[in-house]
Order: C-alpha cells, then structure tokens, then sequence
C-alpha cells in the first residue's frame, strides 16, 4: 500500500522532467554493521524531488542531469550529502546520531519509540555498562543520566549504592527507586545483619544487561503505582538474535587503589605534637587548680606522655630517635587485582531464541581482608509455539561470597588503624607477633598496647563471610489473540537465600571483650513472587489515529524468614562453628511478609505522528497499609507534540525535530514496615519469666506518601541531526509522609507511623548528545546531562528528625547538618571559638564569639545535599581505536568529617594519631589559626560544629575505555568473527578540595535517608585499571 | 490449543488473580496483633509480666528515676563527672525543657501506667476470682507507685502550697487504643493525683497475698503506702502501714549492710534478699540495673561521692566501709553487681518510717522510735542510742545513710522543707522536673511548671 502509493508519487513528480534525466541508484547501509536502512529519505539537493529507500535499503530515482548532490536522511542517524555529479551509483553509510529518536526505549509493561516518549526516561546501554570493573552495574550508570545520582557509601566491596532519582522524597520511607528486571520486581533493600547496608543487586551480572532504563518522572513511574515515588530502574536483559549463533569470549584483569589517601603525623611529628599537646594540658591542670605552678604542672605531663610513648613504642626509646616510622593507613589496604571471566553463546532461528552466560568475578577489595567473588549464570530463552503464541524464560542464578570487614565504627574496621601511634612497630620486638597480639605478662592479647585495639589482628583471626545464593527467573506466555490485540502473562520468582558465618579468634578479645572466640550465624531466606497479566491493544484508525493501550494485573507477594545463633568459649581458634561453642548466648528467628495486587491501565493516542497524549492509571493494594486506606489510586496524563511534523517547521533544514511535552502524575512510597499499620503486643521477659507488652498502636488510615510530579520538557535535533538536546524542568510535591510523628507520652507510646508532613524537590536537567566529527575513519561524539535539584521539607508537623549532625526539619533541604558554628582559635589562649548566634534581645543574632561550646546555639552549617551533578562523556573512534572517556561530577554538597573529633582534635581524645593539618595549632599568644590549641585530654573543640564541614564537590574521570578491533581481514583468517582488546580505568583521578579519603562518602553504619555525607573512617573509593579481551567466534 | 482457549484460560486466571484481596490480610510473627494478645488467662498474666518490665526500666524503678532526684537534690557530697549532658544539667539545676532523661522517664512512666491499664481492661476475660484479685492487685500496685513517683518528680511537693489546687500529673485509667485527641490531657491537681495513688495502692493491699514471689504482695503494697503518707506527712498512716511489713515477719534485716546489697564477680543474677520486700528483677538477659550504670566503678562510675558525705559517719559505721576507692575517688558498692537487682523497697526503709512517724506523733506503734533506729544502728555496727538521747535529727541521719544513692535526697528535702546548699530552698521551682518539651508541644493542654516557663 505504502510502497505503491510512494511509486505513484514518484511518479507524478518525476513525468514531467522525464526527458532530461538519468536514473540513480544506490543502497543505503548503517556504518556500525553495515546493515541496510529502510526507510531513509533520498532528496535530490536544491530540488524537492526525493524517495525513501526499500526494505534492503536499496534507492533508485530520476535525477537531472546536472543534479549534485543527494541529502539523505533518516530518523536516529546523523544525515549525509554525497556528491552523484560523476556516478549513478552509491553506497551510502549513515552513522547512529547519539541519542537515537527511534531508539526502543523500556517502560513499564511495553515499549515506546523516544520520539514517542512523553514523560522522561533516561536510557543507559549496554555499551555503557559491559566490563566496567566494579562489583554492581550501579556504578556504571553513574554519571549517565541526567538526574540520576549514584552514590557509593565507600570503598567496601558488595556494600551500600545509594541512587537518588531527581532527589530524595521521603524522611523516614524508603528512598531507593523500585527496580525491575525484566519484568519482576526485585529484592533490591539491605539484608545485612550488621548496620552497615550491603547490596542485593550486585548478584546481577552488569554484562546480562541490554539496557537500563530510568523512570524519572511521575507519569513515565506511576504505572508503578505505590511503589514509583522514587523513580524506576528498569533492567532489561539480552536476548538472542536470529541469525548464525554467536559464541563471545570476555576476560579481563586488573587491580585497583584506592582513589586518594590522607596525611597523618609520622612518628617525629607524632611525639612533637603530644608533647605540645602536655604543655597545653598542663596549662589547663594550672587553670583548674590542680597546680599551683606551671612548671611542675608541665612536668609531670610530659613525664605522663613520655610514659605513654615508650608503651605505644613497644616498651622501647624508640620514639625519641624516630627509629620506628609506622605508616599505619598502608596496613589497612592491600593489593587488590580483579579478575573476570565471561562466557556468552546466544543465536535463534524464527521460532527459537536464545541467550546463554557464565560469569565468574574475582575481586580483592583494597580494605585489608575484603573480597568478593561472584559466579553465575543466565539462559534467556524464547519459543514460538504457534504463530500466534510465544513462551519464554529468563532465568539467572548467582552465588557471591563477599569478605566483609567490620563497620566503620568499629575498632577493627581496617581503616580504624589510622589511630594507632606511628612509633608504635607493626610487628612487637618483644613477640615477634603483630602488635596487639600478644601480652607476655599475662599471655593474652595486650589490652593497653598499642593506644586502641589493633585492626589487624581482626584481619587475620576475624572472619564475616555473606554468602548470597541468587535466583531470578521470570517465565511468560504471549499470545497475538488478535492482530492489534495481544495478551501475556509472566511469572517470575526471586529467591534470595543468605548466610552471614562469622567468627572472631581469641586475639580479638580487646574488640569483642570475649576471651575465648564467639561466632555467630545469620540466615536469611527470601522469596519474592510476581505475577503479571496485561493485554497490549495497537492499532492505527483512518491512518492518523494510533492507539497503544495496556490494561492488566499484578500481584506480588514477598517473605523473609531470618535466624540468629551465636555462641562463645571455643576450645581453639581452629573451631569456627558454632557446635564447637561452650556458651551458646543466642538464639532467635523471625519472619515477615507482604503483599501487593495491582490493577493498571495505560493508553497513548498519537494523532499525525504530531501529537501525543498518554494516561495512566493504576490501583495498589498492599497489606502494610491501614484497613481503612489499603487501596491507592496512582493516575497520570501526559502530552507532547511534535512541532517538528508541522508544516510551518518542516522546511526549517536546520531543524530535524523539535518536541515540546509536559506531563503530571501520582506516585507512591510504600517503603515501610510491613506491620507498620497494626497494634501490637510483642513479648518481653521480667526476671527470667515470659511477658508481653504493646509495642505500637494501631493506624488503620496509615497509606502510602503521595508524590504529586509535574514535568516540561523540550526535545530538539539540529542540524542534520548532529546535536540533539532535551531539557526538562520538574516539580514534586512529596505530601501525606510516612513520619514516626510524637504522640502524647501519657498514652503509653512515643511515637507513631502517620501521614504527617510535606517536603518538595524542583529541578532542571539536560541532556546534550553531539556528533562532533564524522569522516570516513574517525567519529567524535560527546554527550553531557546535567540535573540541578532543590529539596525543601516544607512541614514535619513542627518536629524536628534527627540524632546526630543532620536533621530533617522544616525549611531546609533533607539532611542539613545542625551544629554550632566553629569560629577558629582564640589568639588570646588557644580555647575554640563558637560564634553564639543566639537571639538578642531586639531581636538580631548575636554574632560574638564564645570559648563555652554550651552558650553558643546550633545553626545550619552545611548541606550534604548538591547543587548539581553531572556527566560528560567523549567517544572518539578512528579506525579499528575507540576511546571513551567519561567525567562525573558532584557540585556544592558538604561533608561533616564525623571522624574529626578524634582523628583532628587537638589530642583531647588522647593519643590518637592526627592529621597533619593539626600541626598548625595554636602554639603561643597571638597566634591566629583554625586549629585549637592541643591540650592532652581536654576537650577542645571537638563537639559537632563547622570545624567538621567540608566540601563534597568533586571532578572524576569516572570512566575510561581505549579499546582496539582487530581488522576482520586479520581475524577473519583464523575463524574469529571479533576480537577486541581494551584498557579500562574507573574513578582513575579525581580533582576536589575535601580533606579526606574521598568525597563520595557516606559511612556505612549511620547512612539513611536524614544521616548523609558523614565520613567516619570510611573506605575510600577505588580506581580500578583492568586489561581485557573480547573474542567473538 | 486454539487462541479461543487461550484466551478464556488467561481471562480466567486474571479472574482468579484478580482474588488475591484476601492475600493483603497478612499477620505479623514476631510481634501478635493486639486484638489477638488478650484473650486468655494465661495472656493477661503475660502482660502483667510485660508491665513489670517496664515498670523496671532503667529509665524508671529501675534506676534511672531515682538517680535524677538524687543528683538535683544534691549538694556537693556527690560529684557528677560523666559525659552525659542531660544528667549534668541535672546535677547541675539548670534542666532544659528538653532533657532527655526527664522526657525518657515520663514516657516510661506513663508506658507501665498504659500496660497495667491494658490488664485491668482484659480482666473480665480472667475466670478465676483469685487470679483475677491478683492481676487486679499487681496492676494496682504498679499504677500506684507509678504516679506516685511522677507527681513527686514533675510537680510541687504536697506540702508545697494547696495540693488541691497545684498541678500534678496526668491520671490515666483506661488503655490507650488508638491515638486520638482524647490524649491530650490535663494535668491533674497534686491532691487528686495522691488520692489516686492511695486509692490504687489500698486496692492493692486488699487484693494481694502478703507475698508473691519476686512480684508485689500487700505487703509491697503497705511497704509504698508507708513511704507515701511520709511523703505526705500522714505520720499515723505511715506508721501503721510500716508496721503491717515489720509485723508480718516476712522479711529480715540482712545481718551486715554489705549483704543487703550482695554482688558477686564476675556479675550474676542474684535472688532477692530477705531484706528486699520489692525489687526490680535483673538478670543477665533481661532488665537493667540503672543505678549500676552510673555509680559502679565497674561500670561508667560517672558519680563519686565527695569528702562531704564522709563527713556524715560516725566513728566505726560500717556504711561509711561499703566503697571502691580508685585514684583517690569514691564509689558507692551498693550497685556493684551489673546484672543484680534493684533493691525498690528495704525493710530498713520501714524501720525508719516507723522510728520517724512513731517519734513525731509521740507513739509506739509496734516498736518504739529508739528500737527500730538501733535495729538500722547496731547493723552498721553503731552502739546503740537511748530513747531519751533520741532526736529526730538523729532519725533522719540514719534514713540518709542508711538509704543514700537510693533515690531519697529530693523527696526528703522537700518534705523536711530544707535547702538544696544555699541558693535551693526547698521549694524552688528548679527542684522540679519541667513537663518534657515534646510533650507541651503535642499537647497544649498541659501546663508547663512555673520554672520553665
């Protein structure tokens, strides 16, 4: 019908120039694997004589004698002139522009075309994804969408990935998007016993994944319903392709580093500082009384300290020469290679296609005794059963067992050992063991040597072994009932079973406080299942009208099972198992569930090709809500229009497509408790006998938090498609949040889970794709995203949330740091200055000074929160070379160094090792400097305040691939249809001004939705070299 | 299989699908809905045992709540040198609205109050008589003791103006079921509060069985009458009250203070003594010692007793034998064992009681003043004193030592209309804990104490 009609035309515009032409021909190919472009228009320049090339990509039409050149265009490719004054025959290659308008785009429950899209999905490929060396494809994405921001807690390996989509919208909830892979929901929160979050999505294999896609905002999520208020990370897999079957061969191997590394005292600094730091004590000791002369005052101090010195050096003098240097942060890492193996045979045939892979990770983390090692598997496998029916599986399992080490808080977390004295030896000359391990006075470990327990005997007699056995699989039927209508449903299962062992030798008793060994073992079983049913209905009326509409169910049910056992007192250090413990203290198991159904609809009409609207509508039920409110109702609409298809806009030939498109929607967070709604009795023992008590009140109206999304954007594509460009602006309103809201006390409880309270985020995000180069063997392509997000609580009912440095609290963005206001060293004494900023009386803040941390008054002195984040990214290929090189930032966030009270603190905490800044303390009077005045044991300045806030902001080359394809020619000789061998580097620099280890941080045992940006001893991040290989056969 | 079928088994198994409502009614394991948790006997007696654990919390009887007072009201003999700020402020008289320690002993407080509620609620479903009586008495006794301790902490004391008219403490009597703005409170007036206490204390003393394990008996019950018409300066009451506990012969002076305050190493639960007529229970997997917190050296030895307090013994009082010296600073033995118990009420409080009541009010109500004081005397291997050398005085020095650390200086202060050192009267408004900032905040019903304003 097209192609006739298309001839007629053809026709009719042709006849009347008939005499004075000659026929051109040619075929129309795509340069990166040379398959044919239907579709193409083929325009005769300076003429409005044009055709579109035919399914083989194959053209011919009538030109004029003298025609020179044809333009050739085609939607999602960069469009090209070529000279036909001398040849009646062309080959024409047209390169991808970089951001695709007819790239098939991911959304829930279907596809869409992007230049269909009217709400905002950012894609991330397969390309971006595949061998980048880390442990979960989250760090992949980083720096890809705009929007999106990715951070990791720390250097741990398999552990917490915090991703914000357009910023946080809950206080208490839940904050990470839903992901789905596949199709299926998937276990994605922390199942970690101790704190400190570890990440069940790194059981994916990140070289599975064809795509990611983002679901940003609401009417793009809200087909998601109660669970979208976060955003939507849908993870699509591989499939086969028909054709001849494909064997790929990957492997690389590296190490990392890590990314920075901090300054502290070596040993002469070391004892200068704390002999400083006992004249600045004994001068207190005089203030308070204690003396009545400086001079014995001083001297006893420094015989105190010089004591602690020659304990710290082994009971040697050691410390006086400087002949012991201990660089303690080196001990906390280790060499750390990585190493992958990837094995992919994927093919089909028109009914059957298949997709088969094998991984095999092995990681060192650079923390001292971390690792992680991961195998596992995927078949993807599709069958036509008739024509009309399709059934299909993806099914992955995973085995990863990840050598943890302890939370940051620890004393033997390896990062810790940053406190121990460099005077003090590695190795004890009276022992000939590691430093720590051995009192010879009472022959068990030193209890008072060196100054803290030492993290290395951790490393060696400690262990906390997560074993995660993965299964994901999702099996559907789909059925073509009619032409336009189809149906399919899919289940799927995700079963997460964990065991964390642990056991802790006798050496680490100065930690534990157990003599004699204890161990430990958790279980924790998951299994999450998912049903989807829906009808997809496609179909063009009277040629401008197009309808695609979803209409279908879902239902997911989730339940953990958990157990804890624990035992002490073993007979050896060679016993690990709990049946080798005397003393048995622990037992304990526990369980818990939900469930979701769901009913939803999406309908998208296209007028013309030029207009386009979308709703959404979808009904949540889920059982942790209230009787009352157990059912939500989560809309969504949506419109666009491409500007570009109009007449007045056609002719623009700089333009190549222009769309303008708003959309509005309902989200929810379901992210709580699953008995959060009920009263409860839970049990309690007074005295040995079994009680019960209430333990929270019942909230039958308790429902989800409602995200109220509006967004605008603008898509264009200029100049024969080498720049595109897309901009959005979005609010969300956040209201009805899930708070723990303060209840009257006399009732008997404190607080209660209710919908109390509102906060906003607004921001701007673009995205800029350019083809900066194309010649015959050389192509530059950049590609820059930008999202700027403002987050305002704007109602907490009057409470303010919060333990530590940040707080939730109305007016200001979520997780602000509360402190006093830290205004240096007192020239005078060396005392801490506080800025008071407490009201006077007419009404102005006082801004005078104060050495009494309690008469000045706390102020927001920071705000982990960026101004914006970005990601620019540089492909350039020249012949058989290709070199990607990806920068990632993070602009205007601060730090508090939670660590600082102890690590850069004027010796007040005693003698732990400083930092270097600490050197320009205050020594006399008249000294101006930030640093206090050191005074051994006395506090000064290390309450929270300012003195603790840094910048976060940071620069990265996130991620670098320089890569060569040997020529077919070459390879082709000896059967390799691919080889490919690259270098790759992520997080390989990093420029910022932040003191510490490195500025994406968040310590791992206090990290939640209020407590973020804090740095308390935590692992930096790594940078990561890797050479590899890909073979195709 | 043609499409026909296809299409009506998916349409049916959406149908079937679409049936999973029921799935949303999901149960909890680890905790029990509460419409499910008293239903039986055996689940009010369960809940009486959860009550006494919270009655028992560090926060309240079991440390924490008599730690306080015993800091606000003291003087230089005790030195507070922990890191704690709310107890320093405290110690200190200079408590904010938002003390953490006096909001966390308000809502432990007022969680026992609620849980004995709940069991006084589901009584009906208890079909024994004397179960009932007991569950009756128990809860009675907690909610008793309960107020009386929050009305002495949050509001003025009795003889501080008209208790009839000063405010005291929200009663609660009904369990609280769901949250609505029949919470927000008043306070009651201070009479009304006491009334409240006596009333719940003389149903206890009715209901129980002189003794009852390590749970109150009548005679726990007579034991806080006895300490609350003190509180009053209801002396004949107080009198007659201690005398029921001397009288019943259940419970025996231990032969040496030490063994009135046993501990052993390494720390192990240990029973009561014959000494304790109510004790918070510890053990080493339930309930915490509060006291062993702060005042062990074993443990945070946050609070050191000073030369002032020394200076109180006499020659050769054993009292003045039973503390850690370490580095030139004392600390108390009393709460030495960390999984020991919380000695609530010992029988030498009732000597005292009755030595002071009888000597005021001129009587001899089962011993005479001169006795019962030599009794606590002769155990701290004091000689013992003649009726006619016999002060009161000398009455309430013994009281002191003999209960010092135990929760008693505020509340005696008050009573004896003393000072705080010089710049405390009695009734200064600082020597009462504010109404907790979170909860004036929630609740404008209640009045702030005049102080903190």
């Amino acid at each position: 019908m097209r192609k006739s009609l298309l001839a007629i035309l053809w026709m009719c515009l042709t006849l009347p120039l008939f005499s004075q032409t000659r026929t051109i021909s040619g075929k129309i190919i795509d340069a990166k694997d040379s398959t044919a472009i239907p579709g193409a228009t083929i325009t005769i320049k300076g003429s409005r004589r044009s055709v579109a090339s035919d399914a083989n990509g194959s053209f011919s039409l009538q030109a004029d004698e003298k025609a020179r050149e044809l333009v050739i265009s085609s939607v999602g490719y960069i469009n090209k002139e070529v000279n036909v004054l001398h040849t009646s025959s062309v080959l024409v290659v047209l390169s991808a522009s970089e951001q695709s308008l007819s790239e098939v785009v991911v959304v829930g429950y279907g596809t869409r075309l992007r230049k269909d899209i009217t709400g905002s999905v950012a894609k991330v490929n397969a390309g971006d994804i595949a061998n980048t060396p880390a442990t979960s494809f989250e760090s992949a994405i980083q720096g890809r969408a705009s929007g999106v921001l990715v951070s990791q807690q720390s250097g741990k390996l398999g552990q917490g990935i915090n991703i914000r989509i357009r910023g946080a919208s809950s206080v208490t909830a839940g904050s990470d998007p839903l992901y789905v892979v596949d199709g299926m929901p998937v276990t994605s929160g922390d199942q970690s016993s101790t704190t400190a979050a570890t990440n069940p999505l790194a059981d994916i294999n990140m070289n599975d994944i064809e795509s990611v896609e983002i679901l940003k905002d609401a009417s793009a999520a809200a087909i998601y319903g109660s669970r979208a208020s976060n955003g939507v990370v849908l993870i699509t897999t591989k499939k086969g392709k028909t054709g001849s079957s494909k064997i790929d061969l990957g492997y690389f191997t590296g190490y990392q580093k890590p990314t920075r590394k901090r300054h502290f005292l070596n040993a002469q600094q070391y004892v200068d500082y704390f002999e400083q730091a006992a004249l600045g004590a004994a001068r207190q000791d005089v203030l308070a009384g204690y003396y009545d002369n400086i001079d014995d005052a001083i001297a006893d101090e420094k015989d105190y300290v010089e004591s602690r010195f020659t304990r710290y050096a082994a009971g040697k003098d050691t410390w006086k020469t400087g002949a012991v240097n201990t660089d303690w942060q080196d001990h906390a890492f280790q060499n750390a290679p990585l190493s992958q193996y990837d094995l992919n045979v994927s093919g089909g045939n028109e009914k059957t296609k298949f997709f088969l892979s094998g991984q095999y990770l092995d990681q060192k983390g650079i923390i001292l005794k971390n690792s992680y090692k991961r195998y596992g598997a995927r078949l993807n496998l599709e069958h036509k059963v008739r024509s009309w029916l399709t059934a299909g599986l993806n099914l992955s399992f995973a085995r990863s067992l990840n050598y943890r080490v302890s939370d940051d808080d620890q004393f033997s977390t390896p990062l810790q050992i940053i406190a121990l004295s460099p005077i003090t030896p590695y190795i004890d000359p009276r022992t000939g063991l590691t430093s720590g391990a051995l009192d010879t006075t009472t022959g068990r470990p030193n209890t008072n040597y060196p100054v803290y327990y030492n993290p290395v005997l951790s490393a060696e007699n400690q262990y906390y072994h997560t074993l995660v056995n993965r299964t994901i699989g999702n099996a559907f039927l789909s059925a073509a009932i009619t032409k336009e209508l189809s149906f399919r449903t899919e289940f799927g299962m995700d079963q997460l079973n964990q065991t964390e062992d642990i056991y802790g030798g006798k050496l680490t008793a100065r930690n534990s406080g157990v003599p004699d060994g204890y161990g430990a073992y958790y279980t924790t079983q998951i299994i999450n299942i998912n049903t989807n049913n829906y009808f997809n209905f496609n179909k063009t009326f009277a040629t401008d009208h197009n309808i695609d509409a979803v209409l279908g169910m879902s239902y997911q049910s989730y339940h953990r099972d958990y157990s804890q056992a624990k035992a002490e007192e073993f007979p050896s250090d060679l016993y690990v198992k709990l049946a080798s413990g005397a003393s048995k203290t622990e037992a304990y198991t526990s369980s818990n569930a939900n469930a979701l159904v769901s009913y939803f609809l999406r309908a998208n009409y296209k007028f013309q090709s030029k207009y386009l609207l979308g709703i959404s509508g979808r009904i949540d039920g889920y059982s942790a809500f209230g009787k009352d409110n157990r059912y939500g109702f989560f809309p969504a609409a949506s419109a666009g229009w491409i500007l570009s298809e109009e007449k007045f806009l056609k002719n623009v030939s700089w333009l190549n497509f222009l769309k303008v498109k708003a959309s509005i929607g309902l989200t929810g967070n379901n992210r709580i408790d699953d008995y959060a709604a009920l009263g409860l009795y839970s049990a309690t023992a007074y005295g040995g006998q079994a009680g019960q008590h209430p333990t929270q009140l019942p909230n039958p109206a308790l429902k989800w938090e409602t995200t109220l999304g509006t967004d605008y954007g603008v898509e264009a594509s200029i100049l024969h498609n080498r720049v595109s460009i897309e901009v959005d602006y979005y609010e969300r309103h956040t209201k009805d949040l899930l708070l723990n809201v303060d209840v009257p006390g006399t009732s008997g409880f404190s607080t209660q889970l209710q919908n109390v309270g509102k906060l906003r985020n607004k921001g701007i995000e673009f995205t800029l794709n350019t083809t900066n180069v194309v010649t015959r063997d050389f192509k530059w392509t950049s590609s820059l995203n930008f999202g700027a997000n403002k987050n305002k609580v704007t109602n907490l009912g009057g409470q303010v949330v919060g333990s530590g440095v940040n707080r939730a609290m109305e007016g200001q963005p979520l997780g602000v740091f509360v402190a006093r206001e830290f205004a240096g060293a007192d020239p005078a004494n060396g005392d801490a200055l506080y800025y008071k900023n407490t009201p006077k009386a007419d009404g102005t803040i006082d801004h005078s000074t104060t050495n009494d941390y309690n008469a000045a008054t706390d102020v927001v002195i920071g705000n982990p929160n960026p101004d914006y984040i970005y990601g620019f990214g540089n492909t350039f290929t020249y012949k058989g070379f290709d070199l990607d090189v990806l920068l990632q930032g993070v602009q205007g966030n601060q730090i508090f160094m939670q660590g600082g009270q102890y690590m850069s603190a004027s010796g007040s905490n005693g003698f732990d090792n400083q930092t270097t800044d600490q050197l320009a303390a205050w020594k006399k009077p008249g000294d101006i400097t930030m640093v206090p005045e050191a005074r051994l044991f006395y506090p000064n300045g290390i309450g929270n305040s300012s003195r603790y806030i840094e910048t976060g902001s940071y620069l990265r080359v996130k991620a670098v691939t320089l890569a060569y394809n040997l020529p077919k020619s070459l390879i082709g000789k000896i059967g390799f249809e691919r080889i490919r061998i690259y270098a790759k580097a992520q997080n390989l620099f990093t420029i910022t001004k932040y003191k510490g280890w490195d500025p994406e941080v968040n310590a791992d045992y206090l990290a939640g939705n209020i407590n973020q940006g804090l740095d308390f001893y935590s692992a930096p991040q790594l940078k990561s070299i890797v050479f590899g290989v890909n073979i195709g056969l | 299989m043609n499409r026909t079928i296809y299409t009506i088994l998916t349409a049916s198994i959406v149908a079937v699908l679409a049936g999973c409502n029921k799935q949303l009614d999901l149960k909890p394991s680890i905790s029990i809905a509460n419409s499910d948790a008293l239903s039986s006997t055996d689940d009010v007696k369960a809940a009486m045992k959860g009550a006494y654990y919270d009655f028992a919390s560090s926060d309240f009887y079991g440390g924490r709540a008599f730690m306080g007072p015993d800091l606000l009201g003291d003087y230089n003999e005790l030195n507070w040198s922990g890191t704690y700020q709310g107890f320093t402020d405290i110690y200190n008289k200079k408590i904010t609205v938002d003390n953490n320690f006096v909001t966390s002993t308000w809502l432990a407080g007022y969680k026992a109050i609620n849980d004995v509620n709940n069991v006084l609620a589901a009584l009906p479903v208890v079909k024994s008589s004397s179960i009932k009586s007991d569950l009756e008495g128990q809860a009675k006794f907690i909610r008793g003791a309960a107020l009386f301790q929050l009305v002495r902490l949050y509001a003025k004391a009795w003889n501080d103006g008209d208790p009839a008219t000063n405010d005291g403490v929200p009663v609660i009597l009904t369990p609280t079921l769901g949250i609505s703005d029949s919470l927000k409170v008043k306070r009651s007036t201070v009479a009304q509060v006491y009334a409240q206490v006596i009333s719940d204390l003389k149903d206890a003393e009715a209901e129980l069985a002189p003794t009852n394990g390590f749970y109150a008996g009548s005679l726990a019950a007579s034991a806080m009458l006895a300490r609350v018409y003190l509180q009053k300066g209801d002396y004949d009451n107080a009198a007659l009250e201690a005398d029921k506990v001397i009288g019943s012969g259940k419970f025996q002076l231990m032969k040496t203070f030490a063994e009135a305050f046993p501990s052993i190493d390494p720390p192990a639960p240990i029973a009561n003594t014959a000494e304790d007529i109510l004790a918070m229970q510890v053990t080493n997997t339930s309930g915490t010692n509060g006291f062993n917190e702060f005042y062990a050296l074993s443990n945070r030895g946050d609070i050191q007793m000073t030369n002032n307090h020394f200076a109180l013994y006499e020659e050769g009082d054993d009292r003045a034998n039973f503390f850690n010296e370490s580095d030139g600073s004392y600390y108390t033995q009393k709460f030495d064992n960390l999984y020991g118990n919380v000695h609530t009420i010992r029988l030498a409080e009732m000597y005292l009681i009755r030595a002071e009541a009888n000597f005021r009010q001129g009587t001899s109500v089962g011993a005479s003043p001169a006795d019962d004081i030599n009794a606590i005397r002769t155990r701290a291997l004091l000689g013992p004193i003649d009726e006619a050398d016999l002060t009161l005085d000398e009455i309430l020095l013994q009281r002191k030592l003999e209960l010092s650390f135990e929760g008693f200086t505020l509340d005696d202060v008050k009573r004896l209309k003393g000072s705080v050192g010089p710049n405390y009267p009695w009734n200064d408004g600082r020597l009462i804990y504010p109404i907790p900032l979170r909860e004036t905040r929630i609740n404008p019903s209640l009045t702030q104490n005049q102080a903190y304003k």
